[in-house]
């Protein structure tokens, strides 16, 4: 090891500073294959995700993900680099632990010599309180920080045969004899050194992990949210309704895409994590608003599925740090294609047809407060409304019900009063009490689209409050940090909504057969 | 039947098969179920299954519900074409209800732990039982205790033992007791609470020689540091200088000397192995100090229980090593022996090692440490129970009462005969027997999260040993019962894998599925068969698209 660090250091000398990082490390990296956290994938992927891990940002200043990671583990080869990782502190006890009150953030190499003082301060504190979590997720990732700077989080493939292959961390993968056959060969000895194990990875193994390289560099979500932004701009400003449905079928073919890559990278459905059921959602609400818009010949699903799919993508596109873009393994029980393609997809579209009477019930509820609505006029949402009811209590049944005779045949219960599951029944209940009320007539059309767009809530507290809020249960695969603050957001907005529209309502009710 | 009546019954039946209770009761049972979810979340599985989901008022509930379903079907007969769909729905209900109603009355749900090659064939259920062990007679009674979430007395009396109260979610709080037998006046049974901390940790520790602390050890580690509890008259010989280091203690006469004060020769075997010779009332005690602090007999054999031990100090000097003597410490530092004593109880002794300081909180010579349950509101974390873990039971023995913890069964005399008290859960024997011949663990590549595990099991019954697999998804089924892989645990020492089987009989399950199918196709049905046309006006378009 000693004299690699020799090795590579004279081949450093003999560069300038600024040319040492194309020396070393440079873009041509991103596409050789890493082994981390249980799968195989590109180095551009592993090292966007660890860099948004410890910084919040996947680029580091003027360098890229891959230049930055490889900058960053190259110091542990003895090669002295500048790049310097900042993590940011939030919790405000943790910034006056640090005293970093004014610039909320601190390099890992100072975080590194005062790692004693945060162990020490995470044994102290409060168990499960906010500021133990703080602390523990830190030195969580000062441990990550480290690792890489010691060369030992990157992973370098070493084939022995298709069905053998050792994943070393780099500084074992390099030896001298390679860097100096390279050496002979080429001016960039180490990246030929990477290059060559890359190129011996798929002529061996196989390439199917470059796909990934693909679906990462085509950023199709951000795709698919400008189609979809499109389309409703058409929809709403220009009332061109073909070009909007244009916009929307090339929005789903962009979406169907997305979902196929992460099907083929995955090898399972994709539907496993938070930001894969938001995904869905959009996607199968989109697909069923032209569906139910084009057997009903009503335009405005268009709109309805367009506007709730930009509220999805939305989140995937700039909610990170709720909902994590990473395909991970999954845990034991998750690993049946058949339960996790009929259950969870049920329950998600379920979740999408619902949006659906969300969406078209704020904007009646809306147009209403805004603008003059006739009685027939408001009997006919209604009844569009009632119609993605329908399709959404149908599906949340039958999920409900797939998930029973899975839970079953897993776990040998039907019903184990889980809080996913009884929250999913309490969306049941809530959505039958309004069909029933609605079925005959004990409901009138303006309490209707109250009761439908305050509904939702208990779907959003289903899919998002077991996970963030209440964070207990079996289904605790789908479990994550933070998130409360964007429901909480959401239950404000809505009541806020409700709140001023409710008493125009009142007011109408107050004039009868005005 | 009079015609009153019968106006009074039908009026009832249209009531409860009416909207309006059908959509009270469904809100009823939602907000019911949030109140579930919450109290879940905070309190646990366990509680709000005893406080709510399994409690009487949530049955009723649901029963309400099940009355409303089955006589909104009942009112609208005889069938209408329009109700097909609906009618179905109903029945489907119906059929989930009674299936789940057959599931909680006769089912059976429960785990089977299998290490490796050892058979089982003990189901463990969920129920709370307090099971009487006779050792004299063999005999064992089992009395079951409520599914209740607070404290409840109970009317239960088994021969001379009443049971008193029971309380599921405890927490141990250190009481100081008197002893139930009488000890001899100079006997070592002292007992004592220390605090030693530093200003990066602190720790509580409590020691016993009491025969009867059970829940106390004599001695414990922390990190390097070992911590003896010895009786208080050993104390002063730490200090006494004797070039071989040993001290002998005669427990009978709570006395203390070295070798060199009654001038014992110290000899050696011909492999250069110390030993000496202790002579008393005729009998020989032998030691090899640097091996063992008790002697061995004629025949070279350990005696355990003698009154005879010898401390070698040399020892426990290249470690950090603590002898508390209740108001009295002794260490070894700077080449030599230190005895500390607590002069007051606020006294702090400063000891050697990483800034360690120590406080002699609590000492008893005849009292003795041993927890007592106290009620508290259980409190769930990341999916586990953090507070309130111990289940108790108090029971009256004679006029005494004990308490009988779930992790800390007792044993007593009752008119001579040895009889323990176990707080336990209740027991399913199987009529076959499991063995787990191998547990397979596949963990994600690089990682230590497992991708699967898989128990290969041997299944003993009348007709031969069967091999089958049990994994994730993949249950064994036999005589009506389900075997599913429902988690592991690992012994660190020897790192063997060991099983857990959840067992499951389900009578109510065709039902169930019947039901479900009969629930959604009738829902589909329903919304076919009751499609309506609205037509659109002028003003419907909001966006006036153009055509």
């Amino acid at each position: 090891m000693k004299q690699i660090a020799i090795l590579l250091f004279s081949i450093l000398l003999s560069f300038s500073t600024l040319a040492a990082n194309t020396q070393f490390c440079n873009e041509s990296l991103s596409a050789i294959p890493i082994r981390q956290d249980g799968r195989i994938k590109p180095l551009l992927v592993h090292a966007s995700e660890m860099m948004k891990y410890l910084t919040g940002k996947s680029k580091v200043g003027e360098n890229s993900a891959t230049v930055s990671y490889c900058l960053l583990s190259i110091n542990g080869l003895g090669i002295p680099t500048k790049i310097k990782l900042f993590a940011k502190i939030e919790h405000v006890d943790l910034q006056k632990l640090l005293e970093v009150e004014k610039q909320k953030k601190i390099s890992y190499d100072e975080l590194e010599d005062q790692t004693a003082v945060l162990r020490n301060e995470w044994r102290k504190a409060e168990d499960f309180s906010s500021y133990k979590k703080s602390l523990g997720s830190l030195l969580g990732k000062i441990k990550i920080h480290k690792d890489i700077k010691t060369a030992n989080n990157w992973q370098v493939p070493l084939v022995n045969s298709k069905t053998d292959v050792a994943w070393l961390p780099i500084g074992a993968y390099l030896s001298e004899e390679k860097i100096k056959a390279a050496r002979a060969v080429s001016e960039t000895p180490f990246l030929k050194v990477l290059l060559d194990s890359k190129q011996q990875y798929e002529k061996t193994v196989g390439n199917k992990f470059l796909i990934e390289l693909q679906y990462v560099k085509l950023k199709l979500p951000v795709v698919a949210l400008c189609l979809t932004f499109l389309g409703l701009i058409c929809i709403t400003l220009f009332r061109k309704f073909h070009f909007a449905l244009a916009f929307a079928i090339l929005t789903v073919i962009v979406q169907t895409a997305i979902l196929t890559f992460r099907v083929y990278i995955s090898g399972r459905a994709p539907i496993t994590n938070m930001y894969e059921t938001v995904l869905f959602s959009g996607y199968g609400s989109l697909v069923l608003a032209l569906i139910i818009g084009h057997f009903k010949n009503e335009k405005i699903y268009v709109f309805v599925g367009l506007a709730y799919n930009v509220c999805t993508l939305m989140m995937l596109n700039f909610a990170g740090g709720m909902l994590s873009s990473s395909i991970s393994p999954l845990v034991p029980v998750l690993r049946d294609n058949f339960w996790l393609s009929t259950h969870v997809t049920t329950i998600i579209l379920s979740y999408g047809a619902l949006a659906l009477s969300w969406v078209l019930a704020n904007t009646v509820l809306i147009k209403k407060k805004f603008s003059h609505m006739s009685k027939k006029d408001e009997h006919y949402y209604s009844e569009l409304i009632y119609t993605c009811l329908k399709a959404g209590t149908v599906m949340l049944a039958t999920g409900i019900i797939l998930g029973g005779v899975w839970a079953d045949y897993s776990w040998g219960r039907f019903w184990g009063w889980d809080p996913k599951e009884t929250w999913s029944l309490i969306v049941l209940c809530l959505y039958i009490a309004i069909l029933h009320g609605k079925s005959t007539n004990w409901i009138p059309n303006n309490r209707f689209f109250i009761l439908v767009a305050g509904a939702f809530m208990s779907v959003m507290m289903a899919w998002f409050g077991v996970n963030y809020i209440l964070a207990s249960g079996l289904h605790s695969y789908g479990f994550s940090e933070g998130g409360a603050i964007f429901l909480g957001s959401f239950f404000l907005g809505q009541l806020v909504v409700l709140a001023l529209t409710y008493s125009s309502f009142k007011v109408e009710e107050a004039k009868p057969n005005a | 039947m009079p015609s009153d009546l019968k106006k009074k019954i039908e009026k009832a039946e249209k009531f409860i098969g009416g909207l309006k209770f059908a959509v009270i009761v469904i809100t009823l049972f939602s907000f019911m179920m949030i109140v579930g979810t919450f109290l879940e979340s905070y309190y646990g599985t366990d509680f709000v299954n005893r406080v709510l989901y399994k409690s009487f008022p949530f049955m009723a509930l649901q029963f309400g519900m099940f009355a409303s379903i089955f006589l909104a079907m009942l009112l609208r007969l005889p069938p209408k074409k329009r109700l097909y769909g609906f009618y179905t729905i109903h029945i489907g209900l119906i059929m989930v209800g009674c299936g789940s109603f057959i599931t909680w009355f006769s089912g059976i749900d429960g785990h089977l732990s299998l290490d490796p090659n050892s058979p089982n064939r003990k189901v463990i259920l969920s129920d709370d039982v307090l099971r009487i062990i006779y050792h004299d007679e063999g005999k064992t009674v089992t009395r079951k205790l409520p599914f209740a979430a607070f404290r409840t007395t109970l009317d239960d009396k088994y021969e001379n033992i009443q049971l008193g109260d029971f309380i599921p979610f405890a927490d141990k709080i250190l009481t100081w007791r008197k002893g139930s037998n009488p000890y001899p006046l100079n006997s070592s049974i002292h007992s004592s609470t220390y605090i030693i901390s530093n200003p990066n940790v602190s720790q509580e520790m409590t020691l016993s020689l009491h025969p009867e602390a059970v829940e106390f050890e004599a001695s414990l580690t922390m990190g390097l540091l070992n911590v003896t509890y010895l009786p208080k008259g050993l104390a002063n010989c730490f200090t006494t200088k004797g070039k071989s280091g040993y001290i002998i203690w005669d427990s009978k006469k709570n006395d203390c000397y070295t070798p060199e004060q009654r001038k014992i020769k110290i000899r050696k075997t011909s492999e250069n192995n110390k030993f000496l010779v202790l002579r008393e009332n005729g009998k020989v005690y032998s030691f090899f100090p640097d091996f063992n602090p008790w002697p061995v007999d004629e025949n070279l054999k350990v005696i355990k229980n003698s009154h005879l031990k010898i401390f070698n100090k040399k020892l426990f000097e290249d470690k950090p090593n603590l002898f508390a003597f209740g108001r009295k410490v002794a260490f070894f530092d700077d080449e030599k022996w230190h005895v500390a004593e607590f002069k007051k109880d606020s006294d702090t002794i400063d000891l050697p090692w990483m800034g360690f300081e120590l406080v002699l909180k609590k000492h008893a010579d005849r009292e003795f440490p041993s927890f007592a349950p106290k009620e508290i509101m259980p409190i769930q974390k990341n999916g586990s129970l953090i507070k309130g873990l111990t289940k108790a039971l108090e029971i009256d023995v004679l006029g005494n009462k004990y308490w009988v913890l779930n992790d800390r069964p007792i044993t007593l005399r009752i008119n001579s005969k040895k009889v323990s008290f176990v707080l336990d859960k209740e027991i399913l024997t199987l009529p076959f027997e499991f063995i787990l011949t191998k547990f397979k663990m596949d963990k994600s590549p690089g990682t230590n999260n497992p991708a699967s595990y898989e128990s290969f099991v041997k299944l003993f019954t009348s007709d031969g040993p069967t091999d089958h697999h049990v994994y994730m998804n993949n249950p064994l089924k036999h005589a009506g019962f389900t075997f599913y892989q429902a988690s592991y645990s690992q012994d660190p020492q020897t790192g063997r894998y060991s099983s857990t089987l959840s067992v499951n009989v389900d009578q109510g399950r065709p039902l169930k599925y019947l039901g479900s199918i009969f629930l959604v196709l009738g829902a589909i049905a329903h919304y076919l068969l009751n499609k309506k046309k609205v037509k659109k006006s002028e003003t419907t378009d909001f966006f006036k698209l153009e055509k």
